[in-house]
């Protein structure tokens, strides 16, 4: 369970402090249920993400979570340019409690199969195509069992069928665990998603079917 | 899997960390490990033969050359420990992203592994200098060590407090850059702090890094007589008193210290 509490949220810019993107927002999302979170533009659904997984702060407010929760799929802030793929992804194994010899290698040959980086995983990761990079970091999210995973606008680039074969593991993890996901196409929500949340000005709208937060995000829209 | 307990994922993340920056330090660019050995070695043989060649063999009961080398161990325990510890925090920045690894984390580890690093460093000279025939087997070895340990722990200590502080108003570091340089010579390195005429040596003495220098010497000699008024117990009330101001700060920014 995920219980997300008077989480506020605005940014630092060169100007001084941010309008607030998040105003109290206040969720309880249980564990094995996926959630789609639907809002229009700049509505705070990534921000709202970022901070349920953890790589960024609320400025008032908390996040507690009693699973485990992936941080956001595909992010790619946490790899080190100048240590090769397969030193990153030992590293991220490492801290997620892969530690012994049997498990690291495991998970190590799983990574390098999935991302398709062949001889390019013993690299520095500074030398990969922005392609190679983010099939390394949708493989490490994958390869790491987390009870919920989180995904924003997960689209993970790369050649047609890298394409497709992220689409399957998608599919399988969202039978496995719980998810909660950004995305824009409606078709997509509906087909993972059984609840829904609604972002509308700073505030969080829980709702048990993932139609109902559609219309009430569509019905917020101008005319 | 199960959930694992805090102490396990400190534990998973104290390893990897260490792995990976170990990693970097020794290999992250052509012959690192050997520069990193070579650097202090030098810097140790240089002042030595400086200092046996122009000046006195024996600094009251002590063999000059190691007087010198015990000194400057000591004194590179604080110094690169300390320097290490205050970079973490902009060094590991992009790893905060994953929830496990928390600053202080890779400040422990990055403490550890200088101490390590140094480790290797003084068992090449001492090494050295046994098959100069020099007398390398220390007399106290529990009151060299804690000499050491209380060096180490000021270092962490003043580590913890200056990466904070340097988060906050980046401009303090170069302040305390041009505090810190004197260290070096005011921590009775080369010049023994029992030659300084009081009130001057008094005034020394607050500082305690002299005292982590002084005591590591005379864990190492029996017949050195270090400076009076040395004293191991300030050096750890100044490094407690640090280590803890350090975290109270960590607790304090822990939000702001892990968002760019």
């Amino acid at each position: 369970m995920i219980v997300v509490t008077d989480v506020h949220k605005r940014y630092q810019t060169d100007h001084g402090l941010g309008l607030w993107v998040l105003k109290g927002v206040n969720l309880t999302i249980p564990r094995n249920v996926n959630v789609g979170l639907v809002g229009c533009n700049g509505a705070g659904k990534s921000t709202l993400l970022r901070i349920i997984g953890g790589v960024d702060q609320p400025n008032k407010g908390i996040v507690q979570r009693t699973c485990r929760v992936s941080w956001p799929m595909g992010y790619g802030g946490g790899l080190q340019g100048s240590l090769s793929g397969r030193q990153n992804a030992k590293f991220v194994c490492r801290i997620h409690g892969y530690t012994s010899h049997a498990d690291l290698q495991d998970r190590l040959q799983y990574i390098k199969d999935f991302a398709q980086l062949g001889e390019s995983f013993d690299e520095p990761v500074k030398t990969y195509s922005s392609g190679m990079k983010s099939r390394l970091q949708f493989a490490l999210s994958l390869a790491i069992e987390f009870d919920v995973y989180i995904s924003d606008e997960v689209t993970a680039a790369g050649d047609a069928s890298f394409t497709n074969k992220a689409a399957a593991a998608f599919k399988g993890l969202a039978d496995k665990a719980g998810l909660i996901m950004v995305s824009h196409g409606e078709a997509t929500l509906k087909q993972f998603c059984q609840s829904g949340i609604w972002l509308n000005q700073g505030q969080a709208h829980w709702f048990e079917k993932i139609d109902d937060a559609l219309v009430a995000y569509k019905e917020s829209l101008p005319q | 899997m199960a959930t694992r307990s805090p102490w396990q994922v400190m534990w998973s993340v104290w390893s990897a960390l260490f792995l990976r920056e170990a990693l970097a330090r020794l290999f992250s660019s052509r012959g690192a490990w050997a520069w990193l050995l070579l650097e202090p070695i030098f810097h140790i043989a240089y002042l030595v033969i400086i200092f046996t060649i122009i000046r006195v063999h024996y600094v009251s009961g002590f063999d000059t050359g190691l007087w010198i080398v015990v000194g400057l161990l000591a004194y590179f325990t604080f110094e690169r420990a300390s320097g290490q510890t205050a970079n973490a925090i902009n060094a590991n920045k992009s790893l905060f992203s994953y929830r496990q690894v928390q600053p202080i984390d890779s400040m422990v580890v990055r403490a550890f592994l200088e101490v390590l690093l140094l480790s290797v460093v003084a068992i090449v000279i001492f090494s050295a200098a046994a098959m100069l025939e020099h007398d390398v087997l220390p007399h106290d070895p529990f009151e060299l060590f804690l000499a050491i340990f209380g060096l180490w722990l000021l270092a962490l200590g003043w580590g913890l407090v200056r990466a904070v502080l340097h988060d906050l108003v980046p401009e303090l570091e170069i302040v305390l850059n041009f505090i810190m340089k004197p260290m070096y010579i005011i921590s009775g390195v080369m010049v023994p702090l029992a030659s300084i005429p009081l009130p001057y040596r008094d005034w020394l003495l607050y500082n305690p890094v002299a005292h982590g220098v002084e005591a590591a010497r005379a864990g190492f000699s029996a017949t050195y007589h270090p400076v009076s008024g040395l004293s191991v117990s300030y050096l750890f009330a100044f490094a407690l008193v640090l280590f803890f101001t350090g975290l109270l700060l960590m607790r304090r920014f822990a939000v702001r210290l892990v968002t760019a």
